[in-house]
């Protein structure tokens, strides 16, 4: 019994695992387009503004967007 | 062993293993060198690149970053300090490797290498490599790490404040003007691809309520879902990719997807204009990416599939066409393979990116190097794969393809027999047959470089898959090119909108203000008939617009990295180190050399085919002669002078920047200035 325990418990670890390196992956490939990170902003605003208020993730995505692409992203040829 | 060897012993197997990177890049080169007048394999071409790559990156970039630039470890970056959760974000360094990278790619490193290839394929590949190592790649690296010491300022706010108010007023001009030929090229480029080809048009048509579908997706059904609505956009692409072979192939559809270079250049500025008015959310955004990632998805897949087939260079290393006689554009080896080739070897495009959103988001300054030199090493990895494409194909099919209409004459018949007086042949039913291969009427005089390239990344990926698909592949790199030409097309209208609103709002206040219906309206108008009026004059140019138009480009291009050199510069003179001021003055004096040469032999050559003014006055005698109409005649002229100027205006704009530059650095360096830089003071990093 024990052992079986165990046993779910290693492959839901790794399922867990990998799971987390998806996401991690997922979150790299976010990044590398340029598209918004919100659970970032929010971990960021829990870290460095606790108390703050912290947009929805509706009013981030408005807000990023039209930082980044509102006066024209520089592209090159 | 004891612990002193062991440092020894991995000292001296990290030697041996640059030694053997040299010695391998070095035997490549050799095989280059004695392997002429014989086929090679792309092989040695990648090899000796990437050799060189690794050394230059390894002890050249090393010497920039400790003894030029000093990045300092312990320094905070503005990401750090400036922390925002937005824009200012402190970012792992492969992450920003790539997005970094994304931003800089675009069609330039892949078009300029396949034009250039009408000399052979020998000069453009030095100068890709060497270029980047000693130049762009040091331009990219230098003004971001400057742009990084000053909480991420753009290119033109950095030279207002080490050089002077009028350099940064001609700056701001310059990358305007720049902007506006750029744009008119890359049209023209798509135009040419798309024309008279149903099944291009229909799919990059598709992409448009694609974009439109994912942005009402991310603003309003599932805000913020970024990945999934790209996910089924990239599925709905191949989808309409798939679909357009039907399309072209039917009788009822064909015609109704079917037109020619005016009307293709008319609705691109339509778009153009429409995507700069919309908001970002519903165009913008999602088309931009959609493109990033089908831009890293179809690099990989040409690195993989050039490596796996790894195809020989039927194109000689060299051709005749150096002497300036070459169909694809006019003007010899230098100084125009130089300018040719812009994007790939040194681009002053990418000092914008480089000093945009890049440094708000590098963690630590150390990674600047990788970022910067790095990511510039990359993109001419991207140019040689350009140019191993365009010269694993038959000559005779990259004449064919690239050479104007006008020389070739209208029929398969007539193009083989004068691609055949220039020494290379090729039959009329291989040039039919591959059209029809790829699903085209015709290939001849698709000029711009974009359908060769497609044509010989098809003929790549076709022989690593199955050659029934070649088609499809043919059309999905057309795509691909069009897609991002399309997205470049409307984030720059917008960039140049807002250009024009600011210089505007010196005039008239409320022209300033860019939320302002009207100016919005009257600016977007502005810069889209600015790019859409050289892109009319391509199209309709009888010896097919990109003779005359992508020198220009590459004139202007280079001028603006001359501009980025002349800042870079300024930096490293201010800071005390003078002495190492030639690892930006050298490529500096090359890119003067090549931008003055190619203006001058453009405005005041007397071949025709090379000069503007000379070609005006040819114009003029076939006016008189009878053999020209005098209303067409009048249009050329009027062009001719106009490209000259335009010419000429970046020449003087380039003498005007270096005499400021040099002044302000003559006066620093004699003491008669104090050398004050604007960097942000230091603040010690809690990373280091």
């Amino acid at each position: 019994m024990r052992e079986a325990g165990q046993a779910i418990g290693r492959a839901g670890g790794q399922a867990e695992r990998r799971t987390g390196r998806f996401a991690r992956l997922l979150n790299a490939l976010r990044r590398i387009a340029g598209m918004p990170d919100y659970a970032g902003y929010v971990a960021h605003m829990a870290g460095r503004h606790p108390g703050c208020p912290v947009l929805s993730e509706r009013e981030f995505y408005d807000q990023y967007v039209n930082a980044r692409y509102g006066n024209g992203a520089s592209r090159c040829c | 062993m004891e612990p002193g060897s062991t440092a020894i012993y991995i000292w001296f197997m990290g030697r041996l293993v640059w030694v053997g990177i040299a010695i391998v890049g070095a035997a490549a080169w050799g095989v280059i060198a004695v392997g002429r007048g014989e086929t090679i394999s792309a092989a040695w071409l990648v090899l000796a690149a990437v050799g060189t790559y690794l050394v230059g990156y390894r002890f050249y970039s090393r010497f920039l970053a400790t003894r030029v630039l000093g990045l300092d470890a312990r320094r905070a970056t503005p990401a750090e300090r400036l922390n925002n959760g937005r824009d200012f974000v402190p970012t792992g360094r492969w992450v920003l490797f790539g997005h970094h990278f994304a931003a800089i790619a675009g069609a330039g490193p892949l078009v300029g290498p396949v034009l250039a290839a009408q000399f052979g394929w020998l000069p453009g590949t030095i100068w890709i490599v060497f270029g980047v190592v000693l130049g762009g790649a040091v331009q990219d690296f230098v003004i971001l790490f400057g742009s990084m010491r000053r909480d991420g300022k753009s290119l033109g706010q950095m030279a207002k404040e080490e050089i002077g108010p009028i350099t940064g007023m001609l700056t701001m001009l310059a990358i305007l003007a720049i902007m506006i030929i750029l744009l008119a090229v890359l049209a023209l480029v798509v135009t040419n691809a798309l024309k008279d080809s149903p099944w291009g048009v229909f799919s990059l048509l598709c992409t448009i309520p694609i974009a439109l579908g994912m942005g009402f997706w991310m603003k309003v059904v599932r805000p913020g879902k970024t990945v999934e609505a790209s996910v089924v956009g990239f599925a709905l692409l191949l989808a309409a990719l798939v679909a357009g072979r039907y399309v072209a192939g039917s009788a009822a559809l064909a015609p109704l997807f079917t037109h020619g270079g005016v009307a293709i250049a008319w609705a691109l500025m339509i778009y153009g204009f429409a995507a700069s008015v919309l908001p970002v959310w519903l165009l913008l955004a999602p088309r931009d990416y959609l493109s990033t990632f089908m831009k890293i998805g179809t690099v990989v897949l040409l690195a993989i599939g050039i490596l796996v087939i790894l195809p020989p260079l039927r194109m000689p290393a060299i051709t005749r066409f150096v002497d300036g006689t070459g169909p694809v554009f006019a003007g010899k080896l230098f100084p125009f393979a130089f300018i040719t080739i812009a994007c790939g070897a040194i681009s002053g495009f990418h000092a914008l990116v480089s000093s945009g959103t890049t440094p708000k988001m590098i963690r630590s300054e150390l990674d600047a190097r990788v970022i910067g030199y790095g990511g510039m090493l990359m993109e001419s990895f991207v140019a040689i794969m350009a140019m191993c494409a365009a010269a694993a194909l038959d000559p005779g099919v990259y004449f064919a393809i690239n050479a104007p209409l006008g020389t070739l004459g209208g029929t398969v018949a007539s193009a083989a027999q004068k691609i055949g007086t220039w020494g290379f042949t090729v039959s009329p039913e291989q040039l039919s047959g591959l059209a029809g291969q790829v699903g085209e009427k015709t290939l001849l005089g698709r000029v711009g470089g974009a359908p060769s390239l497609a044509v010989g990344m098809a003929h790549i990926f076709a022989s690593a898959t199955a050659s029934r698909l070649m088609g499809l592949w043919y059309h999905f790199a057309i795509m691909f090119e069009a897609l991002f030409i399309l997205t470049t097309l409307d984030a720059g209208t917008r960039v140049g909108r807002f250009m024009l609103q600011e210089l505007f709002g010196h005039l008239w206040k409320p022209l300033g203000r860019t939320s302002w219906y009207p100016s919005t309206i009257l600016a977007s108008l502005l810069v889209v008939a600015g790019w859409g009026y050289f892109l009319i004059q391509g199209v309709l140019d009888p010896l097919g617009g990109i003779n005359s138009l992508w020198p220009l480009f590459g004139i202007s291009n280079q001028l603006l990295a001359g501009v980025a050199l002349c800042v870079g510069t300024t930096f490293i003179i201010k800071a005390g180190k003078a002495r190492y001021a030639w690892v930006t003055l050298a490529p500096l004096a090359w890119l003067l050399a090549v931008t003055l040469a190619a203006g001058w032999q453009k405005i005041f050559a007397p071949d025709p085919r090379l000069g503007f003014l000379a070609h005006a006055r040819d114009t003029a005698a076939k006016i008189a002669a009878g053999s020209v109409d005098p209303a067409t005649g009048a249009r050329l002229i009027f062009n001719d002078r106009l490209d000259a100027l335009l010419a000429g205006i970046f020449m003087v704009t380039v003498v005007a920047l270096l005499i400021s530059s040099i002044g302000e650095w003559l006066a620093v360096v004699r003491g008669r200035k104090p050398a004050v830089m604007k960097e942000t003071p230091f603040v010690e990093s809690a990373y280091a």
